[in-house]
């Protein structure tokens, strides 16, 4: 099922959460909803499912055509997995995966027999075949988050809403049902969005990427157009750390971005595309000197300073090219700046 | 009114041992709580059931009983006024033993529906005068029972608001109905007894035993409910499931332990309450609840039958305290297994 | 043109005004029963509460003004009052006292049977008040267990003798003055009402005392502060608000006791007579607007305790709230 929004704003109080959001997904789409927190992702979600009613006069949110904006929760036809999972406590994981199939009216209601194959292979799909007669309290957190979509995946939505569904994970498991996900998806192939704060996380799942920032959809493009591409400063900064220069010729001399030149404007590097040489071979390298190196597994990251005006860069290197410079603390090098990119100033963050 | 704490007791909230009290300080301050507690509670509990008692057994069953004479046995008059007498006496601690059971039947499941009413929309939306509703459940807590039982006679006695009207009501009494067939009309059931005014009638004592115990069932729900949060019914919600039917599987069963303990100390405090009652009730014999009666056999000069009437109050405070420590032994086990599992994906 | 380099960590914007939106686990329209909820909450308020306390408002106002100052004027009404508020304030001092020791102890220092004893702080919310009253009416009469201890004591210290053949070691008045006679004396009004205060300053102080941050008192003590000085200065500063609201609440349900009190008062008037009882009294003599006169007066004393300890409540969220 396609979902789109059109216009969507969402107030608190006067606090604007979401502020003329469009926003198209198309069906079979995985989907990634990526912001800091505050940024309105979760609000947008809950739109879609039906849990906050979007602002008066803003626009329909339609699923495959059809204006769902008055339907209630429990008609939207979703699967909703909560952050907090929200399991029912007293229910054993049989009970909380059959709940929405007990809860069906009567007429619609399977029989007894139906529920128990649908539940168990439900649980089968989720690796939890084991766990049936457990209760919520008697599982780990990536068991829990498994039960979750397992009871969301029993009532055949139309769509998957998935809130923050790894936040409360530690790293390991958190890539491990990242995967999984991304297993389960080309298996049911059925249209998700995932609401997430974490980048990583948002460019190794889906399909595609929206950026949030205050309330409006900063970039909605394929994780490598987000990574290489970033539509404006907010999105490069949310993507991974970076060196910021004022001014659209970082090094003086060489032009970097082969953009319009403006006096008033800002360029971004990523700290693995800060190339140190020893030598200045071709004149374009700023030199710099070592104030810092540190480890970090399978790169280095080296802390320069510029010697004309003292600004701290970073920089990253394999480990490979690390050795092979030799590098040692207050070594003078020369930096050279690959892939940088450029915006105009007055774009406010 | 919290309970017992469930950490341990040396350390503070941060889980860190505090530093240690000085040990004269410590052995003083331990011997004078536990002076003052046995002084103020362990002992007149004690003395309520030592007292019942003092008489003997016996003595104590036929405060609700009087025995029958051995058959053909030869009475003097002395004697036989002191059996009708006791025969009497008895009769009249059963009544308000009924009454109060009839009391408590009508009102704690009125404020059983209060109390989840009031909890569920206090806890699950945001609203204007939210908090002044809060306010106005507790207030019965802050106004003198003897004040909860005068607003109900100057609202409806017989020079009051509504005196008039109140006084010339006349109401079937619900435990007088009884089956009486299809001989006479299509109606198979029929009151034999009606009454006539509210004001000392049991109507109006259940009336003030209402306005003294609502709030009961709803502080012991509004924390808990608040405190779990709406995630549970939003899923249920969002899984097709009907209001009614979140209401019935998801809420009921989280809150159930704290339920139960609201209804069992609002049945406590409806069987106990003196003030109000006393001021409705017109202190006629027919009227008199258990607390009422204690108080005329105290006035009688029989202390032990006014104290077997207060064993038996004595005793429901005490399991009220028992529910309430295993109801808190409950809930706090649900809280510490919420505490995240070994994580084995 | 040179750049001026700045590196700066990925933070993320703050949200502006982040707590004033509402959570995402409580939505407003989602849920469903608000209004059959809320207006069966607020018909039982008002059929229950809100109408009767109008009518009595409503009948005051029926009240001459001189009609309602000689009510309340009267020596005997008089008496009624002043003995009603100094008993409570006694009341509520000594519980004020002794319940920061026993929540203290309760929470600190373990000792064997401290859960018993913390389970019993409820038990005065839930004994009768006439179940109360009368244990404390016999209990402190003259032979009752505690009224007459003194002589009780010295029976048992006799009968112990005459166990050992020594025969009668001290007269029966000899330990009198541990015997507290004090049923049909203000002083017994006194000790009820501290029976039925006494959970209040335990149950509001025990949660604070148990949140308290106890790095704070080693911080003090590593500044070189007593014990004594760690107390006054670092922790009571922190329990004051808690206390003060539980003094309060022992001092406004002191004022309206009944029940309990009525079995150990001696009930004379002018004397002995609270100010529920006076009421009661009027109202058994259908005088109806002299118990109004002195309910409104109750009624007006303990709406004004309920806005203090609410006030202290908003207190100390705000001064948490500037904490934090």
């Amino acid at each position: 099922m396609s979902i789109e929004i059109i216009g969507v704003s969402k107030t608190f109080n006067r606090f604007k959460a979401l502020s003329n959001v469009n926003f198209k997904v198309e069906t079979g789409e995985l989907v990634s909803l990526l912001g800091p927190s505050g940024c309105g992702k979760t609000t947008l979600l809950r739109v879609i499912a039906g849990m906050e009613a979007a602002d008066p006069g803003s626009g329909p949110i339609l699923f495959d055509g059809h204006d769902v904006t008055c339907q209630e929760v429990g008609k939207r036809r979703i699967g909703f997995v909560f952050q907090s999972y929200a399991l029912f406590k007293h229910m054993s994981v049989f009970e909380n995966v059959a709940f929405g199939l007990r809860a069906k009216p009567w007429r619609q209601r399977p029989r007894e027999a139906e529920i128990r194959a649908k539940v168990g292979e439900l649980l089968q799909l989720v690796q939890l075949q084991n766990f049936a007669q457990r209760y919520p309290s008697q599982l780990s957190g990536g068991q829990r988050q498994r039960v979750a979509l397992a009871r969301a995946l029993a009532v055949e939505p139309s769509v998957l809403l998935l809130d923050e569904p790894f936040g409360a994970l530690d790293a390991t498991v958190r890539r491990e049902l990242r995967r999984w996900l991304r297993k389960l998806h080309s298996k049911i192939h059925v249209t998700t969005i995932l609401v997430t704060h974490d980048q990583e996380e948002a460019l190794e799942v889906s399909d595609r990427v929206a950026v949030m920032n205050e309330g409006r959809i900063e970039q909605f493009a394929s994780p490598e157009t987000i990574y290489d591409n970033p539509a404006n400063p907010f999105v490069f900064k949310f993507l991974g750390s970076y060196n910021l220069f004022h001014g659209r010729k970082p090094n003086g001399s060489t032009a970097v971005a082969a953009s319009p030149s403006s006096a008033n404007g800002v360029t971004f590097v990523r700290p693995h595309d800060v190339e140190i040489r020893r030598e200045n071979t071709d004149g374009s390298g700023i030199a710099a000197k070592i104030s810092h190196i540190a480890f970090a597994g399978s790169s280095v990251n080296v802390e320069l300073a510029r010697i004309d005006d003292q600004a701290v860069v970073d920089a990253a290197l394999s480990m490979h090219a690390y050795k092979d410079l030799g590098l040692k603390p207050d070594d003078k090098v020369f930096i050279r700046l690959r892939n940088t990119r450029s915006f105009d100033d007055d774009y406010v963050i | 009114m919290a309970g017992a704490p469930h950490q341990n007791p040396t350390m503070g909230g941060t889980g860190k041992p505090a530093p240690p009290t000085h040990p004269l300080v410590r052995r003083v301050t331990i011997a004078v709580t536990v002076l003052f507690l046995s002084v103020f509670i362990v002992v007149p509990v004690v003395n309520v059931f030592s007292q019942a008692l003092s008489k003997g057994f016996d003595a104590y069953a036929s405060v609700f009983y009087a025995a029958s004479p051995p058959e053909g046995a030869k009475l003097s008059p002395a004697e036989r006024r002191k059996l009708s007498s006791d025969r009497s006496q008895a009769e009249k601690t059963w009544s308000s033993i009924r009454l109060t059971m009839g009391i408590a039947a009508v009102v704690v499941p009125l404020n059983i529906v209060f109390g989840l009413a009031a909890a569920w929309s206090v806890t699950k939306f945001r609203f204007k005068g939210r908090s002044l509703l809060i306010t106005l459940i507790d207030l019965p807590f802050s106004v003198s029972p003897v004040i909860a039982g005068l607003i109900f006679v100057l609202l409806l006695g017989r020079s009051g608001v509504f005196g008039p009207w109140a006084s010339n009501l006349t109401w079937p009494d619900p435990f007088s109905l009884h089956w009486r067939g299809f001989a006479q009309e299509w109606w198979p059931f029929a009151f034999t007894q009606s009454f006539t005014g509210i004001i000392f009638t049991p109507l109006a004592i259940a009336l003030a035993s209402i306005f003294v115990t609502f709030p009961f069932v709803a502080r012991s729900l509004i924390p808990l409910m608040d405190s779990q949060g709406s995630d549970e019914e939003v899923a249920a919600l969002s899984l097709g499931a009907s209001g009614w039917r979140t209401f019935r599987t998801v809420t009921l069963p989280n809150v159930k332990w704290a339920l139960l303990y609201g209804v069992i100390l609002c049945t406590a405090r409806v069987f106990g309450e003196f003030g109000a009652v006393s001021v409705v009730s017109g202190h006629t014999d027919a009227n008199d609840t258990m607390p009422l009666r204690i108080e005329k056999l105290w006035n009688e000069y029989n202390n032990q039958a006014a104290f077997t009437v207060a064993s038996l109050l004595a005793l429901l405070a005490v399991v009220t305290l028992v529910v309430q420590v295993l109801v808190e032994r409950k809930t706090g086990k649900a809280a510490m297994t919420e505490v995240e599992g070994v994580d084995m994906p | 043109m040179t750049g001026n380099a700045v590196t700066e960590d990925r933070s993320p914007p703050r949200p502006p005004a982040g707590k004033l939106f509402s959570s995402p686990s409580r939505p407003s329209r989602l849920i469903p029963g608000l209004p059959l909820t809320l207006g069966y909450t607020l018909f039982y308020l008002s059929a229950l509460v809100l109408i009767p306390l109008a009518g009595m408002v409503f009948k005051t106002t029926q009240l001459s003004w001189s009609e309602f100052w000689q009510t309340i004027t009267d020596p005997i009404v008089m008496a009624s009052f002043k003995l009603t508020f100094t008993a409570s304030a006694i009341a509520a001092a000594v519980n004020g006292i002794f319940g920061l020791i026993v929540a203290w102890v309760l929470v600190r220092e373990p000792f064997p049977g401290r859960r018993f004893f913390d389970a019993l702080i409820d038990l005065p919310f839930a004994l009768p008040t006439a179940v109360a009253g009368l244990t404390f009416s016999s209990l402190f009469l003259a032979n009752g267990w505690i009224g007459g201890l003194g002589r009780h004591l010295a029976d048992l210290v006799n009968w112990l003798a005459g166990l050992a053949g020594v025969g009668e070691i001290v007269s029966a008045d000899a330990l009198s003055w541990l015997s507290f006679p004090y049923s049909n004396t203000n002083t017994g009004i006194v000790l009820v009402l501290i029976f039925v205060g006494l959970p209040f300053v335990v149950r509001t102080v025990q949660p604070v005392l148990r949140e308290w941050d106890t790095e704070n008192e080693h911080a003090a003590l590593s500044l070189g502060a007593n014990s004594w000085t760690i107390f006054r200065r670092v922790i009571f500063p922190e329990i004051f608000p808690a206390w003060l609201s539980g003094v309060a609440l022992a001092f406004a349900r002191a004022i309206g006791e009944y029940g309990s009190v009525i079995f150990i008062a001696g009930n004379i008037p002018g004397k002995s007579q609270i100010a529920p009882l006076q009421i009661v009294i009027k109202l058994d003599d259908f005088r109806t607007a002299q118990a109004t006169a002195i309910g409104i007066v109750l009624l007006f004393f303990s709406l004004l305790l309920l806005l203090g300890i609410n006030g202290i409540e908003w207190w100390t969220r705000r001064r948490e709230h500037r904490v934090a």
